[in-house]
């Protein structure tokens, strides 16, 4: 195939674009998160602060004063500890629908049992449920088992939500693994758990490290369950805390960019981090 | 000898059921106590009236919450905005989803790095993406407004998010954002199946880019578009954290979401929340059965 300079310029150009577009955004938080309230506010607004400042992450951190707000009150260490939330619940409902969906995904590829393929339809055939429908009936279930407003009854509902999901992407990677080292491994005298524990759980472990991956970002992004189920600090994760950061009238945005910016290094390191084998599994999903 | 052979294929099937049984029940009964049993509970609700709340006997309604939802105006406005910004994102998905797509296909230098940052918007919770694009639309001192004005474009700072239609394509292109990067793996993965002797040889025939474009790679990336259509629809259908955070709750920008979550958590009323929810859970069920279709048909 001949590449004319033309149709090279034309191509350096449109990666280009799609660098710029995916990090604009991004840069314009950090920047606006370096800057004064007074310099986001003074027109023409600023887009990099002439004289940057870790203002707006102190008053993130350490609290705001009411006169310097702007709009925004943030109390004394309630960012950080949202911030422990979500990684926790990030971990513990990751971690769990791991466990719980690799065996699934282990019996529904590789075992033959009675009604195996009507229990995967069924499980799998949830995920087109809608979450929020189930979030609403939910509300009063956890309710009544005093569940709102705790880190456990969140990372329960995480792991039901994300358990059709994790199943499927697990499984499919189970159909296409050779089966060879499991059968030469039963032929040798193991038995089948056995071969499970010790021949295909390894076997699938590069599978099982993207959807942990996968796992874990979209329990960070969560924003509706648990803006519905929690009430206070005692469980309220950072993407709930953020929008409350949002003013009614006027809004501090270098506090606010400081909050998103804190809040997206953990995903955007896991991400930068395991990028080829999420983009893998993503594809193939 | 036949027989104990016999025997030991018996014991061992048995093993195999009673394994396969133990190692689902966890995964079954997460979904079934989570998601099951509340939808049952949560259809229940949305057929009984609102309760004292409302100033009636709770007790069996039927349909009658269905049809107040489909007569409510505000619902109906909810719903047109969803249809807009499902149409709106889907097809700027698919055309900017293609464009990276072709661009990125072909090995160059420093692909890997750019790969790597198309991600990043994925990666990032929707509500971060809210944020971060916040101050673009402000009314006051916005980056929109000090851009459009310093360009003479504009000649006052306009109150983007307030008005109808163009908020609703603001909120869109921010959804767009965080999606984009999923749909362009989707026709990444479609081009790699594409192997390259097809653009040789029709290259060979005296085919230029366009022509290899529009008769060779689009062709060939129908079972793509089939799933990145259906994913694209079903995450634009229930848009709500992009909506909450840019503009809250405001009228003119409201989801069947956002208006489900206002019914039933700022107006406490349950029942008409619920089944407005289930209106659109059915419209997301169908074309979730579309999506399973596309996915088998495009496997086979």
């Amino acid at each position: 195939m001949t590449t004319t300079l033309g149709m090279r310029v034309l191509k350096a150009l449109a990666v280009t674009l799609i660098v710029v577009w995916s990090l604009a955004p991004i840069v314009l938080g950090v920047t606006t998160s370096l800057s004064t309230q007074r310099e986001v506010n003074e027109g023409p607004s600023h887009w990099f602060p002439h004289h940057p400042t870790t203002q707006a992450y102190r008053a993130l951190i350490g609290g705001t004063t009411g006169e310097h707000s702007g709009g925004t009150v943030t109390q004394r260490g309630e960012f950080v500890q949202s911030m422990w939330v979500s990684a926790e619940l990030a971990l513990l409902s990751a971690g769990l629908t791991l466990v719980v969906a690799t065996m699934a995904a282990y019996a529904f590829g590789r075992l033959r049992f009675r009604f195996g393929g009507f229990l995967l339809a069924l499980l799998v055939g949830t995920m087109v449920v809608p979450i929020f429908v189930v979030v609403i009936a939910l509300f009063k279930l956890m309710a009544n088992a005093h569940l709102i407003d705790t880190k456990k009854g969140l990372v329960l509902v995480f792991v039901a939500t994300l358990t059709p999901l994790a199943t499927w992407l697990l499984y499919t990677q189970v159909r296409e693994m050779p089966a060879e080292p499991e059968e030469a491994a039963l032929i040798d005298g193991c038995r089948r758990w056995q071969a499970f524990v010790r021949v295909v759980i390894p076997q699938m472990s590069s599978g099982i490290a993207a959807v942990a991956a996968i796992l874990a970002l979209s329990v960070w992004g969560e924003f509706l369950i648990p803006l519905l189920l929690t009430q206070t600090q005692n469980a309220k994760p950072v993407t709930v805390l953020i929008t409350e950061y949002v003013g009614k009238y006027t809004t501090n945005y270098p506090i606010l960019a400081a909050g998103g910016v804190l809040a997206l290094i953990p995903p955007a390191l896991l991400a930068l981090a395991l990028n080829k084998r999420i983009t893998g599994m993503l594809a193939g999903s | 000898m036949p027989g104990r052979w016999n025997r030991e294929g018996d014991r061992s099937a048995r093993e195999t059921q009673i394994l396969g049984w133990i190692l689902v029940v966890p995964a079954m009964a997460a979904v079934g106590a989570l998601i099951l049993y509340p939808l049952v509970k949560g259809f229940q609700q949305s057929i009984q009236s609102g309760g004292i709340l409302f100033g009636e006997l709770p007790g069996y309604v039927g349909t009658r919450n269905y049809r107040d939802v489909l007569n409510d105006p505000t619902s109906r406005d909810a719903m047109r905005h969803t249809l807009e910004y499902v149409l709106l994102a889907v097809s700027l998905e698919l055309v900017l989803g293609i464009f990276v797509a072709v661009t990125l296909h072909r090995v160059f230098r420093g692909r890997g790095f750019v790969l790597a940052v198309l991600i990043l918007p994925w990666a990032l919770p929707s509500v971060v993406s809210g944020v971060l694009w916040r101050r673009v639309f402000d009314p006051d001192n916005g980056l929109l407004n000090s851009v459009l004005l310093h360009l003479h474009i504009i000649n006052q700072p306009q109150v983007w998010l307030a008005s109808g239609r163009g908020a609703i394509i603001y909120i869109t292109l921010v959804h767009v954002w965080g999606v984009l990067p999923l749909i362009s793996l989707i026709f990444l993965a479609g081009l790699q199946s594409v192997p390259d002797e097809v653009y040789s040889a029709s290259a060979v025939d005296g085919a230029g880019p366009w022509r290899q474009f529009r008769y060779i790679t689009l062709p060939l990336l129908r079972p793509s578009m089939a799933i990145a259509l259906t994913v694209g629809t079903l995450l634009a259908i229930s848009i709500f954290d992009e909506i909450y955070v840019l503009n809250g709750t405001a009228l003119n920008t409201r989801s069947i979401l956002i208006q489900v979550y206002n019914t039933t958590f700022v107006e406490a009323d349950f029942a008409h929340g619920t089944a407005l929810a289930f209106v659109l859970a059915a419209v997301t069920a169908v074309l979730g059965g579309f999506y399973a279709l596309a996915l088998r048909r495009s496997t086979v």
